[in-house]
């Protein structure tokens, strides 16, 4: 499989892309994952990894509005786009398959 | 009306951190995101807990990803970049071609890394010794409220400034003015320490006030810092000290022997070492209490009595100032009765501790120079200057070899600033290079420094490493900033001319670097002449005519009174010994003063503090003083030992008599002796030459002093002879050290100082010539090749290697002799300046201008003609051959 290489923390921030569908950005990915995973998550940490998601083709980025709340600043908001959705589905199908191999397997 | 509370914000520094690290499309949507987080926080968490999360979150932004991305090439898309100067496939490209250059021009690399690193290892010692230097004392955390209390003495005649004061004045400060928080005070003495059979005469032995510990910073490793020195008799060793007398055993509680009566004291504390960027030093710190209830009953109340370094500490807040313009009234209401019978005015001056040992000019047992300070910072600068001229000639110079290069990487696309930081970049490498080099060298060098400097000034490079890192950073800087030039000349070169193949180095660049070789070529001569004036100023204070014999004199510490004449005695009878002298004090050394009134011209007791020379009769004609006027001391006076003095030709001239012998038989009372002067000697040089000629007076010794027995040997067999007197000493003096030393080494040491100044002058001048000739001969070997052709050509038509060596070297001979011409009235000028500090000075002779210019055209010469012989032997087919 030809794919682009993603990161146990990209797919997270991907996954977290895809929940909060056209409503991500930076801050509310981090609090999200936080809430979700309860690992300290930093910003930068995530705005690198949707940095590299973007360039990688898995999600598409347009400025929003300006809130007061910001100071006036714009936000970033970050879609998946269908690369993005395809390779997820892929992964989640390759692992789905793995876990179907393990003998014996016990779910209690 | 209450203030509105501002709203919370996030610090400013981190928010300018992140405007610096991130990339400038970014900037608006991460400064948002954090902002918005840290509104929450403040909510949550509040405003301190919030701004300090926030500075950890902008920290760490700062991640390679950003900082990579904020300086690449900015692309128009959104959130995409293209990667450009620090990618790694064209930083591998440019790390190969900078070591394939450095490799293929192997001459030219070690010139600029040898240039460079030696300048630097130098520049680093400097540095080591100017941050010596600079720090004296600062290890006391009170240094800033700790001021020395000096005094200046104001008699008829002159103002003595000394570094001491009256042993009244401390304790009364204390008493009756608020401001002084504490004093100490330590008089450092000499002493004879007894334990055992060991037996040492301590020249630091110190007493020192109870507060010491608590005014200055040393640390007690064994002992109460409180009450160490708060007993009478007890005393508190260095380690070394406790090393010398106890060994590896415990030496808290027992006892040594001090003095010559062998009062016991005992040991209360250990000190760590004391540190040897401190003023105060000592082997042995005794209480002062002992000293002031004991030793010298009665001292504490004598306010005309000098003999103790005071130190105040201030409280936290007080003006020195202001608590001087106090002491006038304070001396007058103690003391006021006492001066003016005594026709003295004492005045007391506060020094801050951390100036006194560069500044101050007052006496003192270690003091600095602050012009010697200023003199190597200056030059330590020159060698580095030096060598970055060097550097950017030499870069320069080779630029047309890599016109092609550049004019290649023009075409396919490479924009100028990428040109530019390839070579910034490739000038740091060489940087980085020398620097490696230089860490080598000073490591290797320090153990030298610190023994030409007389100090320990580094105990090695692992105890300065932030000098190190100075030292890098500096590498650092030099490499960006002597790249810089080259760079921008070589990445402006137009690629259709470079590669046609018609390119010509402009005028301006060669213009540019003629100026640079002048620059360092006059530094370099500047140096040369400074050598040569040192040298001959040590020189000619070395071998001047002072007036007494000094030759093949031993001078013998003994005891005085009978003690001495019996083992004078005792070994004049020696062979080899031709006579013995007793004396307070002999030339060189040091010399009691004494407050003196003498009649003078206009027939008044003139008052004075004068020097005083005690001695016995065989002084004069052993040391071959000669008498001017009246007679030399003579046993056959009798009244000689209690009522005659003598003066030398300078106290006359203070008296105000024209000849020497309107002086005889005038009036002198000094320290309970009232006579006549009986004798005139002529002016000798009792002090080093940096001094004039001070009066001085002579008295007979008494039975408690003279403990100088200076002996004159006959000069053969001088070890047997010496073994022979220390035999005697033994079976004379069997519980004291016998210590002596010779009167010419004694008396030159007075100008070790300035041979360490001669020496390290001399260093760095033949370091500045080597560093200028690198740089020369680089250039030189550049031109070389560059004419390379035409001398084939001219040496096809005919010409001689004479004509083609001479060609090649006049160029730059004449720069020499610009630089030459430029440098000598600079010389002049500052050692004109430096020999203002001495009272006996050598011209500045003519010569010396002369030498200095054959010499540096001398060495410029030779250094060309290595490139310009070779070059003018050549076989012109070799060199024609090639096209």
């Amino acid at each position: 499989m030809g794919r682009t290489y993603l990161g146990e923390f990209e797919e997270l921030v991907l996954l977290t892309v895809a929940i909060l569908n056209g409503a991500a950005y930076g801050l509310n990915i981090a609090e999200e994952l936080k809430k979700r995973t309860l690992r300290s998550i930093n910003l930068s940490g995530v705005h690198v990894a949707l940095y590299r998601l973007e360039e990688k083709g898995f999600v598409q980025s347009e400025l929003g509005g300006a809130t007061t709340a910001r100071g006036g600043r714009r936000k970033r908001l970050f879609s998946i786009t269908a690369y993005g959705k395809r390779t997820l589905d892929e992964m989640r199908q390759v692992r789905n398959d793995l876990w179907g191999s393990i003998p014996n397997l016990s779910l209690s | 009306m209450q203030q509105p509370k501002p709203i919370p914000s996030p610090p400013a520094w981190a928010d300018r951190l992140l405007r610096l690290v991130c990339p400038d499309d970014l900037r608006e949507e991460l400064l948002g995101d954090l902002h918005e987080q840290f509104d929450q926080q403040v909510a949550e968490r509040g405003e301190v807990t919030a701004r300090r999360l926030y500075a950890w979150e902008v920290i760490r932004f700062c991640r390679p990803y950003f900082i990579r991305r904020r300086f690449s090439i900015q692309t128009t898309t959104s959130t995409t970049y293209s990667p450009s100067f620090l990618s790694t496939t064209m930083l591998h490209s440019h790390l190969k071609i900078a070591f394939r250059n450095l490799w293929k021009y192997k001459l030219f690399s070690f010139i600029n890394v040898m240039g460079l690193s030696v300048a630097m290892t130098a520049c680093f010692l400097i540095a080591l010794y100017v941050h010596f230097e600079l720090t004296y004392d600062a290890f006391h955390t009170k240094a800033d409220r700790i001021y020395r209390l000096a005094t200046d003495l104001k008699t008829e005649s002159e103002t003595i400034h000394y570094d001491i004061s009256s042993w009244a004045f401390a304790p009364n400060l204390k008493r009756e003015f608020p401001e002084v928080e504490n004093f100490a005070r330590l008089s450092v003495k000499e002493r004879l320490v007894r334990k055992g059979d060991l037996k040492f005469q301590e020249n630091k032995t110190v007493f020192a006030d109870a507060s010491f510990f608590s005014l200055f910073d040393f640390k007690l490793l064994e002992g109460d810092p409180k009450t160490a020195l708060s007993e009478p008799m007890s005393v508190v060793l260095p380690e070394k000290t406790v090393r010398k007398y106890f060994g590896d055993s415990d030496p808290m509680g027992q006892t040594l022997l001090l003095g010559d009566e062998g009062t016991p004291v005992k040991i209360t504390g250990v000190m760590q070492d004391i540190p040897a960027n401190s003023q105060i030093k000592g082997d042995l710190f005794v209480s002062m209490i002992s000293y002031t209830q004991h030793f010298n009953k009665g001292i504490e109340q004598e306010w005309g009595d000098f003999g103790t370094l005071s130190f105040l500490l201030l409280k936290p807040g007080a003006t020195p100032d202001a608590l001087a313009d106090k002491f006038p009234r304070f001396l007058e209401s103690h003391a006021g009765k006492m001066m003016r019978e005594h026709k003295m005015g004492i005045t007391m001056v506060m020094e801050p501790l951390r100036d006194v040992y560069l500044y101050s000019k007052r006496g003192a047992e270690e003091s600095g120079s602050r012009a010697n300070v200023t003199v190597f910072s200056v030059i330590g600068l020159f060698i580095l200057l030096i060598a970055c001229i060097n550097f950017i000639n030499l870069t320069t110079a080779r630029s047309i070899d890599r016109a092609k290069e550049v004019g290649v990487r023009k075409a396919i696309g490479a924009a100028k600033g990428l040109l530019a930081r390839q070579f910034i970049g490739e000038s740091v490498l060489l940087c980085m290079l020398a620097f490696l080099v230089a860490l080598i060298l000073s490591t290797l060098l320090i153990p030298g420094f610190n023994s030409l400097a007389g100090k320990l000034i580094s105990p090695g490079i692992l105890s300065n490493l932030p000098f190190v890192g100075g030292m890098a950073i500096a590498a650092l800087a030099i490499g960006c900033l002597a790249g810089t030039y080259p760079a921008l000349v070589l990445s402006s070169f137009e690629p259709v001319i470079v590669l046609k193949g018609r390119f010509i180095a402009n005028a301006k660049g060669v213009l540019v670097r003629k100026g640079l070789v002048t620059g360092q070529f006059t530094i370099a001569t500047v140096l040369i002449i400074a050598t040569m004036v040192i040298y001959s100023q040590v020189d000619f204070m070395r071998t001047r005519e002072l007036g007494f014999s000094k030759d093949q004199m031993l001078v013998i510490r003994a005891q005085n009174g009978s003690k001495r004449n019996a083992f004078a005695a005792s070994i004049s009878g020696l062979s080899g010994v031709k006579s013995t002298a007793a004396s307070s004090s002999v030339p060189g050394g040091k010399n009691s003063q004494a407050a003196s009134f003498m009649e003078n011209n206009a027939g008044d007791m003139q008052g004075g503090n004068l020097d005083v020379y005690r001695i016995d009769f065989d002084f004069i004609p052993q040391y071959d003083l000669k008498v001017v006027a009246g007679r030399a001391f003579s046993r056959d006076f009798p009244a000689d030992s209690s009522q005659s003095f003598m003066i030398n030709e300078a106290m006359v001239k203070v008296l105000g008599y024209s000849t020497a012998q309107a002086a005889i038989g005038k009036r002198v009372e000094q320290w309970g002796r009232t006579g006549r002067i009986v004798g005139v000697l002529k002016d000798f040089h009792f002090k080093s030459l940096q001094e004039t000629i001070k009066p001085l007076t002579f008295r007979v010794t008494d039975w408690w002093n003279g403990d100088l027995l200076s002996v004159k040997l006959d000069g053969r067999n001088m070890r047997g002879v010496v073994e022979a007197i220390k035999a005697q000493w033994r079976q004379h003096n069997p519980d004291r050290p016998f210590d002596y030393y010779f009167m010419d080494e004694f008396f030159d040491r007075q100008y070790r100082s300035d041979e360490r100044f001669q020496t390290l002058f001399l260093t760095f001048a033949l370091l500045a010539i080597f560093i200028s000739c690198l740089g020369l001969l680089g250039l030189a070997s550049y031109a070389t090749v560059q004419r390379t052709k035409e001398i084939g050509v001219r040496k096809v038509l005919g010409a001689s290697t004479g004509s083609i060596v001479s060609l090649l070297s006049k160029d730059f001979l004449k720069l020499v002799v610009l630089a030459f011409l430029v440098a000598s009235p600079l010389a002049w000028y500052g050692m004109h300046r430096w020999l203002e500090n001495f009272a006996y000075q050598t011209p500045i002779r003519w010569w010396v201008f002369a030498s200095a210019a054959v010499l540096s055209v001398t060495i410029a010469f030779l250094t060309i003609s290595f490139q310009s012989i070779r070059a003018a032997l050549l076989n012109p087919v070799k060199s024609l051959r090639s096209e």
